[in-house]
């Protein structure tokens, strides 16, 4: 029983600590220039291609699909910067060093950003009211939370991952790039994934985002909770699989970095 | 010294600026992503969101991507071109250096834009070779001097946005944004007309806007010879006006940096 307590408590420390490690020194008007001005703007372009191509009809479609865009946001950029970032910042050794829960610590890097992303798809869906009048009003409100509640968790699933590669690499911001700007192609968040080639469909079958994307479309569109469930239960398994994959790599590379002593080598 | 020797010395400044610079962000690899994996993205999505709506889709799809990869280079790099020199410690002893400046900021600009045409070579290839979709430029030389102007353009809109950030950091903050502000208002993927129209004067003042609307006449050939010629004469102007302006900024800066010893503190 107190060991339990003790991961929980180095969960929520860790989640409070690496949040504010990120943040900390940064002033409100980065935290909105990176968190609300920069993902409207990307809404617009894509909706602004969106509307010419297809008509105002269809900006549901692509508000929808950005507004979810943003939990992958948060959910690879804040999460791989969050555990990337000990690397950097020199911090590693103490983290590998200490006896803390690694599950505990692993995880708790990426709850911080959970609620930054829901946050941010709110927001996102917020605008899309504002600007392109989408219609909620047949909305089931907790059944659309649930859905980013769980799309949100499934991408910093995939952060978490992708911030263990951050533990290996320089490069971790052209990796962060190319799997966010996959996800756009590949998520059904700007294109009908009816209408790509059936080997590009197989492969949004296995990432984060594309069944949150679906879900959300059917519940603005009326649909509730019980229609989307099985969507979700897939998510929340992706998501999983993803924050299971990089807890194993995590460990190995410290396993494999304290045997042969090249912790932080660049 | 007299006016041709100035002339040989500043080349010979920008020539060298140039290699270093090429030399160094050929090995950056976010500097790939913005020219070869964003683009190429971008052009993807585009070619399937315009594909039954816009004649000669496929030549304004790899104009508008390439223009995309252009001005995230151009914003990323070229905005960091001076910023840069400050995280590195080499900033105050550049500006105290009897070369001026400017010339170094100017090889590096246009190393930083030479590549980032690769970008338009890179969607060329991607949507002839592998889409299979047929392209033709309609105005070859409209379009190669298009291009020539629009290096020339983006140098100058390089030297402002790049003074502008060192000399304020809360302008850098918005970076991100500013990439899709600039793809939106200057009409890289779809027309301004969909904009409100208060926003039109923001666009008449973006060099990007002219290059892309004398790149789009002359690839498509939906503009006359007129509209491109009025194309270059804005970006003449603006170029003119944006090089002016750059000038009184550097002069900040130098003051900053010489006189004030204040530049590292912003």
């Amino acid at each position: 029983m107190e060991k339990l307590k003790l991961n929980i408590k180095i969960f929520f420390q860790g989640a409070y600590l690496s949040y504010v490690g990120l943040f900390r020194w940064l002033r409100p008007s980065t935290y909105f220039a990176t968190l609300v001005f920069g993902p409207l703007t990307q809404m617009l372009f894509f909706v602004l291609i969106g509307t010419y191509a297809q008509g105002s009809t269809k900006a549901q479609f692509y508000v929808i699909g950005n507004a979810l865009m943003n939990a992958a946001m948060s959910g690879i950029y804040g999460v791989t910067m969050s555990i990337g970032g000990e690397r950097w910042n020199g911090t590693l050794p103490y983290l590998f060093g200490a006896p803390a829960n690694r599950m505990s610590l692993f995880l708790g890097r990426a709850f911080m950003h959970i609620l930054n992303g829901m946050f941010g798809v709110i927001t996102g869906l917020f605008w899309g009211w504002l600007l392109f009048h989408v219609d909620y009003s047949a909305t089931d409100p907790w059944a659309l939370l649930l859905t980013i509640l769980i799309t949100t968790f499934s991408t910093a699933g995939l952060g978490l991952l992708m911030g263990c590669i951050g533990l290996i690499t320089r490069n971790v911001m052209f990796v962060n790039n190319t799997v966010y700007f996959v996800l756009l192609v590949f998520s059904g968040a700007n294109l009908e994934l009816s209408s790509l080639p059936r080997w590009m469909q197989m492969v949004s079958d296995y990432l984060p985002l594309t069944r949150g994307i679906a879900s959300t479309r059917m519940i603005i569109a009326g649909q509730g909770l019980t229609e989307v469930i099985p969507l979700l239960v897939q998510e929340f398994g992706i998501g999983m699989m993803f924050a299971l994959l990089g807890y194993t790599l995590f460990r190995w590379f410290e396993f494999t970095a304290k045997k042969r002593g090249t912790l932080e080598v660049f | 010294m007299s006016a041709l020797q100035k002339l040989r010395a500043n080349l010979r400044v920008i020539f060298m600026a140039f290699e270093i610079e090429m030399r160094q962000s050929f090995t950056d690899a976010f500097v790939l992503f913005g020219i070869v994996v964003q683009p190429m993205i971008v052009a993807f999505m585009a070619l399937w969101m315009l594909k039954d709506q816009v004649a000669d889709y496929a030549i304004f799809v790899v104009v508008g991507s390439g223009m995309t990869g252009l001005w995230t280079t151009l914003l990323f790099q070229g905005g960091n071109s001076i910023t840069g020199e400050r995280w590195t410690g080499t900033l105050e002893p550049l500006s105290c250096a009897p070369a001026p400046l400017r010339m170094v900021v100017t090889g590096k600009l246009l190393a930083n834009i030479t590549q980032s045409l690769l970008s338009i070579v890179f969607c060329y290839g991607f949507i002839s070779l592998i889409m299979g979709l047929p392209l033709s430029i309609a105005e070859p030389w409209l379009f190669a001097g298009s291009i020539i102007l629009t290096v020339v353009a983006f140098i100058a809109f390089g030297l402002l946005i790049g003074s502008l950030f060192i000399l304020n950091p809360d302008v850098q903050r918005f970076q991100n944004g500013l990439e899709f502000v600039v793809y939106i208002f200057s009409g890289f993927l779809f027309p301004i007309a969909l904009l409100p129209m208060w926003s039109t004067p923001f666009s008449y003042i973006l060099t990007p806007y002219w290059a892309a609307r004398a790149l789009h006449a002359a690839s498509s050939g939906t503009g006359n010879q007129q509209e491109i010629l009025f194309c270059w004469g804005m970006l003449i102007l603006l170029t003119i006006v944006y090089v002016i302006f750059s000038k009184y900024l550097f002069r900040v800066i130098l003051k900053k940096a010489r006189e004030d010893a204040t530049l590292n503190m912003q």
